[in-house]
């Protein structure tokens, strides 16, 4: 196994994305990457794209056959990954792997989501049918469902309040706010989303316990890096960011065959598997991007991984400890709360928006000073497959 | 244009006297305070300014709702519409959303349409609120009947508020309407309708200085979505 | 009529895990052959959500969707009968039945439906 760096990365806004279809998003992710590592108008090897419903939403399959169409790649090989919510997760560890092992040298990993083409109730069931058909999906379960049973039963045996989940949201959407590639460009108050009487309009309840303002909203978006082994990666203009390990894991497919529902088993071993590959631990992380796709899953993450102890997380949140500035900024890009969380796009503009802060090329009241080590975590279904990357900026 | 004064009240329909909508301010996501008020037919013209480039929006049904907004508030100010009033919702004097609606007759209110030029506030979902509180309390009307063009509005107002099913066709277009009775109104108006009363002095006299209107690009951004690579 | 409980969960011949939905394999110990076990008697609530934003195919404004235990040790997921959500405790005894629980493609699918006792 050789050392693999990323040598471009790029992005598109996230948001609803009327003017574009599927396509048009990979391609234009794609193209910024690869001016990115300067790469305009040559090859590579091969195309990884990760997408969750092209299928289902967009009624097209074979998205990297047509993507390397569109760009001219042949006779690149391609293919597309499917792997839920963690499919961009899914897609740079497979291109991590195919340059790894010496078989290829340039690899393009691109991810997009098309979900405003269909209504948002028709989005809510293709996210669902992630679900179990017959012991789940009947049931009319949705993924914010799925977190809201989630977030009872961490509540009664953490003590996790709403006003914890409150300060993720707001934490991540004033982060987003600055974020010129995140959807939600709005801020939010304490008093606008809890104390106003005002705010059971504003923030009515979504899946009890969870409000409006917990849940991360249906986005259009794609993001994209180029991977390279190490050696070749001084060829290239920019920093390189070094693959420095990674981690992934699955769990039960039902949240109730788990022994202990509010144990993220995947997620601590994903990220353990990425710490032991890149010979670090917790403490030596400088940022992160954890999959908050609900407010929840940013406080349960940030202690699955191990920046914190198992019920200490919420403590820390309050500590101001992850916030920018803080001693773990998480989710300085805003987040899947704040970015948006097209599902096949999110893996890979995590780790796009780990590489700007990496590289230290973000606007000053976003970019983490002197941040060299970057982690990870993108959480496919609720938590039964999870990927976790563990970045590390190169030398020049 | 000269009129013909004896042919026009002929063509002008008889109104009955509608009581004002008092102003009312609320408190968005953002902490933003959002004023509520009844406009009047001098201050149509401004507001067509604002629903004009909209009527070429095809997402969401924003064109025809923003067509039939833009007829139905010319027919207002043009004496054509009967019993019409308009509520307009701005912050710090700009203007990010519209209803309108009419009285059928004393008894039944017939819903128009809700527009919104800034989206993700659940400033629709105020607005609408607003106008049905309009009807029930204080045109003190005993129902309202209610169409949606767009899905977003059917999932909105029919299933939030559980409206009634009628076989009674719609002035929009003839699709049969659903009712909000007096009764619904009042169950569910603790979960969807909020606003405190009176408006602080100085909010009001912002918002009645001036009807600003947003340029057209940040409209178009709002509605359809982002754009550039 | 009321209709029979008709969902089966699988105790493994070999070490005795109990397993809801099937599994080919036993999770703990990798065999193969199950015993097929009715859930009995009462459930207790392990936690539920009220559930607005439904999708597709759900006219109703909210469900409520919860798991729950039964006396011998099935855990399965169905809906919930209650109105808000201080109606219902985690812990507390529910009554399983048998209904439908959504239409798919025209057709009533079944499935459990707790209610409050």
């Amino acid at each position: 196994m050789r050392p693999v760096a990323i040598v471009g990365a790029g992005m598109i806004p996230f948001g609803r994305r009327d003017d574009d279809n599927l396509m048009d998003m990979l391609a234009y992710a794609s193209l910024n990457a690869l001016d990115d590592a300067g790469l305009g108008d040559k090859g590579v090897n091969a195309v990884y794209v990760a997408n969750m419903g092209a299928g289902m939403l967009n009624h097209q399959m074979s998205v990297a056959s047509a993507l390397v169409d569109r760009l001219s790649l042949q006779p690149a090989a391609a293919e597309s990954i499917e792997n839920g919510p963690a499919s961009g997760g899914s897609a740079i560890k497979n291109g991590l792997l195919a340059v790894a092992s010496g078989y290829y040298d340039l690899v393009l990993v691109v991810g997009g989501e098309k979900m405003r083409d269909v209504s948002g109730w028709r989005a809510t069931d293709f996210v669902a049918s992630m679900t179990h058909p017959t012991a789940e999906y009947i049931y009319g379960i949705t993924l914010p469902g799925m977190a809201g049973m989630f977030t009872r039963l961490y509540m009664q045996k953490y003590g996790v309040t709403r006003e914890h989940l409150v300060q993720v949201a707001i934490k991540n959407q004033e982060m987003g706010a600055l974020n010129p590639y995140a959807h939600v460009e709005s801020r939010i108050t304490h008093e606008g989303i809890v104390d106003s009487w005002h705010s059971r309009v504003n923030n009515p309840p979504v899946a009890d316990p969870l409000r409006l303002y917990d849940v991360c909203p249906v986005s259009d978006g794609a993001a994209a890096v180029i991977l390279a082994p190490l050696d070749l990666a001084k060829q290239f203009k920019k920093t390189p960011i070094v693959i420095a390990g990674f981690g992934q894991a699955t769990d039960t497919h039902s949240l109730q065959e788990r022994e202990d529902p509010t144990d993220l088993k995947a997620v601590t071993l994903a990220a353990q598997q990425a710490f032991e590959m890149a010979k670090m631990k917790p403490s030596d992380i400088h940022v992160a991007e954890l999959h908050d796709a609900f407010t929840i899953l940013e406080i349960a993450e940030s202690e699955h991984v191990g920046f914190f102890k198992k019920g200490e997380g919420a403590k820390a949140l309050e500590q101001g400890k992850t916030k920018f500035g803080g001693q773990i900024p998480i989710n300085v890009s805003g987040g899947l709360k704040a970015r948006g969380h097209p599902v096949g796009a999110t893996g890979v503009a995590q780790v796009v928006d780990i590489v700007w802060q990496l590289r230290h090329e973000l606007p000053k009241d976003r970019q983490v000073q002197n941040a060299v080590n970057g982690l990870t975590v993108n959480f496919g279904g609720f938590g039964n497959n999870v990927l976790s990357f563990v970045l590390r900026r190169g030398e020049k | 244009m000269p009129i013909d004064l004896e042919l026009e009240s002929v063509l002008r329909p008889p109104e009955v006297p509608m009581v004002p909508y008092p102003p009312k301010v609320v408190t968005l996501a953002n902490g933003k305070q959002m004023v509520v008020r009844e406009i009047t037919r001098e201050d149509v013209p401004r507001v067509l300014e604002a629903v004009r480039p909209i009527t070429t929006y095809e997402r969401d049904y924003y064109d025809i709702v923003a067509s039939r907004v833009y007829a139905e508030l010319l027919g207002w100010y043009r004496w054509r519409i009967v019993n019409e009033f308009v509520l307009i919702a701005q912050i710090d004097g700009m203007l990010v959303g519209l209803v309108n609606s009419r009285m059928l007759n004393a008894k039944t209110g017939m819903s128009l349409h809700t527009l919104t030029t800034d989206r993700g506030l659940r400033i629709g979902s105020h607005m609408f609120a607003a106008k049905m509180e309009h009807h029930i309390e204080y045109l003190k009307q005993e129902e309202v009947l209610i169409v949606a063009e767009s899905p977003i509005g059917f999932r909105r107002w029919m299933i939030e508020y559980g409206l009634e099913p009628t076989n009674i066709p719609h002035e929009l277009g003839g699709a049969l309407s659903f009712r909000l009775s007096k009764e619904l109104y009042f169950a569910t108006k603790d979960r969807l309708v909020v606003g405190d009363r009176p408006v602080p002095k100085e909010l009001l006299d912002k918002a009645m200085e001036d009807i600003i209107v947003v340029d057209e690009k940040t409209v178009a951004q709002k509605i359809c979505g982002v754009k550039g690579r | 009529m009321k209709k029979k409980i008709e969902i089966v969960a699988f105790k493994c011949k070999k070490c005795g895990k109990l397993h809801f939905p099937f599994h080919d394999r036993c999770l703990a110990c990798k065999s193969r052959e199950f015993d097929q076990v009715a859930p009995q008697g009462n459930a207790k609530l392990i936690t539920f959500s009220q559930i607005f934003n439904l999708p597709w195919g759900f006219d109703n404004r909210f469900l409520f969707v919860g798991v729950a235990e039964f006396e011998n040790g099935v855990k399965a997921m169905g809906q919930i009968a209650a109105n808000a959500p201080e109606e219902l405790k985690l812990g507390m005894t529910l009554k399983p039945t048998w209904d439908v629980v959504r239409v798919i493609s025209g057709e009533n699918v079944y499935g459990l439906k707790f209610e409050p006792m």
